[in-house]
């Protein structure tokens, strides 16, 4: 049950090292920087239409974290719900090359694709912190 | 005949989703990096032509987080013939008791289960190969 009215919503990256990043830059703020404070939304299920993603989307800011610049999240929500209230491409931080680079086990992460993540999550609490001042 | 498209769902709210993409990652990355490869779920979703050229009447695989099956429904709207579904809970019943650890990360017991799930996904790639029936 979605109760916090802020939502992220990754994409699942399973190409690219991007994606990884993503995930894990939403998991940051879920468990690190903003605990209790945001939903996030799986977006297969949000595509799918079935667990009340999309409705959420509508009604409350929804903020995509994408790994590359297909930006599939960001697409997927003004698609299906309303505009974004914010989007991170990860490419933009990290730099296009490195985002396009093999998936990542999270076994293997290293101090580097830790700080691509830490700056992925600062960008993303910004956002967060913006739109939160405006509700 | 093509690389096999193994594709986990991209579930990221709980463990099962981290456990299907890291048993995948251990499937196309270490076990049979030569027969098979992965796709991203979002593009999946997305339905975008390049995707669709991708897996349209290709053989795939799926291991999804839970019972919504959003990748084997994704990869079957979108042309991909699924000859082989999982959902990670579904070989649960000896692992009764054990903490896997959270969509964040595995726990030793969570990399046991995930190297587990990858070898039923490997045997398949196998049985596929050789022509066996998995339907």
């Amino acid at each position: 049950m979605i109760n916090n009215k802020i939502g992220i919503i990754s994409c699942s990256g399973e190409e690219c090292l991007g994606g990884t990043i993503s995930r894990l830059a939403v998991r940051k703020m879920m468990e690190e920087l903003k605990p209790g404070m945001v939903s996030t939304l799986c977006l297969p299920l949000f595509i799918a239409g079935d667990g009340g993603e999309r409705e959420f989307a509508e009604k409350y800011p929804t903020i995509a974290i994408d790994g590359c610049s297909k930006c599939c999240a960001k697409r997927a929500i003004e698609k299906y719900s309303n505009q974004v209230a914010g989007s991170v491409d990860v490419a933009k931080i990290i730099g296009e090359a490195k985002a396009l680079e093999k998936p990542l086990s999270t076994r293997h992460l290293t101090d580097e694709h830790k700080e691509f993540i830490e700056q992925t999550a600062s960008k993303t609490c910004q956002i967060f912190d913006e739109i939160a001042a405006k509700q | 005949m093509s690389k096999i498209k193994v594709i986990p769902c991209s579930g990221i709210g709980k463990v099962f989703g981290l456990l299907a993409r890291e048993s995948v990652l251990m499937v196309t990355e270490e076990k049979c990096p030569n027969d098979t490869e992965t796709l991203c779920l979002a593009h999946v979703v997305t339905g975008d032509d390049e995707v669709v050229a991708k897996i349209n009447g290709e053989t795939c695989i799926t291991m999804d987080g839970c019972a919504k099956y959003c990748a084997k429904k994704s990869v079957e709207e979108t042309g991909g013939v699924v000859v082989k579904s999982h959902k990670v809970p579904d070989f649960m019943k000896a692992h009764r008791g054990e903490e896997h650890g959270t969509g964040t990360a595995l726990t030793e017991d969570g990399w046991k289960y995930a190297e587990e799930l990858a070898e039923i996904l490997a045997d398949d790639v196998k049985e596929i190969k050789s022509g066996g029936n998995v339907l």
